[in-house]
């Protein structure tokens, strides 16, 4: 307990000295002001300015370069679209140069034709030939078209038919040849009804 | 100043009630409305696959079409004049363009469809150039929209299988109308995509909104047919038929290892390019849809089962009668003899319908039918086509004594050609039958059935050696002397084969003397490589098998063996003798 009470006497008389400093330490004094160093104001508006204008411009030229290309871009879609189009009207070109009808056709024209026989076989190695190749012959020759679809009867054309003199015309005897419509046909004779050709490939 | 106040309240309640207005009331169609404005959408086309001959030939494609469009209400003034350059330029029927440009009311009339694209440009250009208004400006009468034309470059050539398309519905999808066009129509037709994005005076704004589905193209179905052969096997068929003055025809190109058909031929048929000329009835494959009985060409099946099952032997010897006197009517040759001593490779080269009854009937009950059910009979092939019939082979009570013996000769049964090509193929093909195949590869049918040459089955039927006797009997078809079928012989090869001439079942229902000549074969003999098949229907009274069917297998085996390249084999024809 009376350790206690000397402490506190020690503070007491240590009190006023803390406070003393702390006061000096307090007393401000005002920081002197540096002396400004101007930096020149005109450069720096200018290099914002520069550069605003040259974000402003480059913004605008960018975009409007975005619309070239855009403009660009739907002229050459388009051109492509041409391009492919034609492309493909060539493909058809060639597929229809290609089509294995067309060919035989222009062989058979030329004198050519498939040979129905087997072909000798070379032998590449030993230089022999295999087989029993026979030469073709015109027999060999393919008929190139199908025979055309059929018709249905009433569009059937009846063969050229001969009218007797003073029938139906007062024109003499003469070769009539009776177009594919319906009443026409009904006028000619009766023999030429089914059986007569149907005028198909 | 409180008047002041008021006034900039009054405004500004404006304002709120219009925000409300806006934002609270229905926000979503002025938001629509905003985003229709300036916005474009598209749709983004996929193309449909095209149809692949095996060396990538194309048989069906699709190109960039266009409809042209006209407005009545512009071309009326000038209808004569473009009608008939429409007429020229395009092909169209003057008379119908000219009214369709003259139609009161209507703004929209279609001048043309599928018209290639170039070609329909060209002509829209032109227009647009030739009859500008009075101001000079480009006439604006026509139009174009999509309109995606298929087109089908070998005619006829394949049409029995590719089927074709029709006019495209109203939304643009294809119209699939037959073959194979309609069974893989998903498969080919792909999946529309659709582009949205903003425009401004018809350029797309660059970093504008852009919402892309890209379109799903349709896939390729490459086929097992080979382009030429199916051009050669057509023609070489319509002439066989026509030849013979018969009704139809069919030829089936098969390569012998791998079960894939090279050609399947039908006359008559169409053309894939122009369908509507020809008759709805044609707008098929007879080879599967259609059934008949195949005659003495089965008879291999039935020898090879009998070999197989350790009955028989090509040398085994029989007493043939004229006649077999059996239960309901007598059984006979197609030829007149009296007791024949022949081996069973006798029997076959010669087609004795009664020695082949004779030999059948050492089968046990069922056994025939087993084998026939095996060789892929009564089943369908299911190789990617529709409409394919099962073919009959009478099962259960329907099987008599009677019926049992016919079918061991090929009648009282039915079957589809590409069944029986299948099944000939087998003894071909080692006693081991490959299930035929059309498609390359594997694709997926409309119906969700996976086929393919990938997924073609093998099921050993007959034994090998079974299968090697059986060719050997069937290379007695074609002696000059012995066989029935000289005709059908190949110079320099050995060839196996059978004819068939089979009594036909008619339109009503009962044989009425019209009859189905065939003849099935492969070369070379000793080493297999093609199976063909050839069957025409209803031929002139007299034709046979061998005098029909057989010299246009040669035609087509020749044809084939030169255009694989396959050397003769250099061995010698089996001289089994055919009687004792």
């Amino acid at each position: 307990m009376s350790s206690t009470a000397a402490q506190v006497r020690r503070l007491q008389s240590v009190a006023p000295r803390v406070a003393q400093a702390a006061l000096e330490r307090a007393r401000l004094t005002v920081v002197p002001r540096p002396r400004r160093t101007r930096a020149p104001r005109v450069p720096f508006v200018a290099f914002v300015s520069v550069i605003l204008l040259a974000g402003v411009v480059g913004l605008l030229l960018f975009n409007t370069s975005m619309q070239q290309a855009s403009f660009r871009a739907t002229a050459l879609q388009g051109q492509a679209t041409d391009l492919g189009a034609q492309q493909e009207a060539l493909e058809m070109d060639i597929q229809s140069l290609r089509e294995p009808q067309r060919l035989a056709r222009l062989a058979q024209e030329m004198g050519m034709v498939i040979p129905s026989t087997p072909a000798g076989i070379l032998d590449l190695t030993t230089g022999r030939i295999t087989g029993d190749p026979v030469p073709a012959s015109g027999d060999d020759a393919l008929p190139l078209h199908m025979p055309g679809p059929k018709k249905p009867a009433q569009l059937r054309r009846p063969a050229d038919v001969k009218v007797a003199a003073g029938s139906r015309t007062d024109r003499t005897d003469r070769t009539v040849r009776t177009d594919r419509t319906p009443q026409r046909t009904e006028r000619t004779p009766k023999r030429n009804g089914d059986g007569a050709p149907t005028g198909d490939r | 100043m409180q008047i002041g106040f008021l006034l900039i309240a009054i405004v500004l309640s404006v304002f709120a009630g219009r925000l409300v207005q806006l934002q609270a009331i229905d926000p979503g169609s002025y938001a629509q409305m905003a985003a229709r404005e300036g916005r474009a959408t598209v749709v983004l086309p996929a193309t449909r696959g095209e149809i692949l001959d095996r060396n990538g030939e194309a048989l069906a494609e699709t190109v960039d079409g266009r409809m042209i469009i006209a407005d009545p209400a512009v071309t009326k003034k000038v209808a004569p004049e473009l009608a008939t350059m429409l007429a020229r330029r395009l092909g169209v029927d003057y008379f119908q363009t000219l009214e369709r440009l003259r139609v009161e009311g209507s703004r929209f009339q279609y001048v043309a469809r599928q018209v290639p694209a170039s070609k329909a440009q060209k002509v829209v250009a032109d227009v647009r150039k030739k009859f500008t208004d009075d101001d000079g400006r480009p006439f604006a009468g026509l139009s174009t929209e999509r309109d995606p034309l298929r087109i089908y470059p070998n005619d006829d050539v394949a049409a029995n299988l590719l089927g074709f398309l029709g006019t495209p519905r109203d939304d643009g999808s294809a119209q699939a109308l037959a073959g194979l066009e309609t069974s893989f129509n998903s498969w080919l037709s792909g999946k529309d995509g659709e582009a949205t994005y903003e425009v401004g005076a018809g350029n797309q704004i660059p970093l504008g909104d852009k919402t892309v589905t890209p379109a799903v193209d349709g896939r390729d179905l490459r086929l097992t047919i080979d382009r030429d052969l199916q051009f050669y096997t057509q023609r070489i068929l319509q002439q066989t038929v026509t030849r013979a003055a018969g009704q139809s025809g069919i030829a089936v190109v098969m390569d012998s290892r791998t079960g894939q058909l090279l050609a399947l031929a039908d006359y008559p048929t169409y053309d894939a390019s122009d369908p509507y000329r020809y008759d709805e009835g044609l707008y098929k494959s007879s080879a599967l849809t259609d059934v008949y009985e195949p005659g003495s060409v089965e008879k291999v099946l039935t020898i090879s089962s009998l070999v197989d099952a350790g009955l028989a032997f090509k040398e085994q010897k029989f007493r043939v009668p004229g006649k077999l006197y059996r239960q309901d009517r007598p059984i006979g040759d197609y030829w007149d003899h009296g007791t024949l001593r022949l081996t069973l490779a006798g029997i076959l080269a010669k087609s004795s319908n009664v020695g082949t009854v004779l030999a059948a009937d050492q089968f046990r009950r069922g056994a025939l039918r087993r084998y026939l059910t095996a060789f892929g009979l009564g089943q369908r092939t299911d190789i990617g086509l529709g409409g394919e019939t099962n073919g009959i082979v009478p099962k259960g009570a329907a099987w008599t004594s009677q019926v049992g013996d016919r079918i061991a000769f090929g009648q009282s049964l039915s079957v589809n050609a590409v069944q029986m090509a299948a099944a000939v193929n087998t003894i071909a093909n080692g006693g081991v039958r490959i299930a035929p195949s059309l498609v390359q590869g594997a694709a997926t049918t409309d119906k969700g059935q996976q086929v393919g040459s990938d997924q073609a089955a093998t099921t050993r039927v007959i034994s090998a050696d079974a299968a090697r006797e059986t060719m050997l009997m069937m290379e007695r078809v074609l002696d000059p002397e012995e066989g029935v079928a000289p005709g059908a012989a190949v110079p320099g090869y050995r060839v196996a084969g059978k004819t068939g001439t089979a009594q036909r079942v008619g339109e009503d229902g009962t044989y009425d003397g019209s009859t189905t000549v065939s003849f099935a074969g492969f070369a070379p003999a000793d080493d297999p490589r093609f199976t063909i098949y050839v069957v025409v229907h209803s031929p002139r009274a007299g034709s046979g098998g061998g005098s029909v069917a057989g010299p246009a297998f040669s035609k087509l085996m020749s044809y084939t063996l030169r255009r694989y390249g396959v050397p003769p084999t250099g061995g010698k024809p089996n001289q089994t003798p055919v009687e004792w």
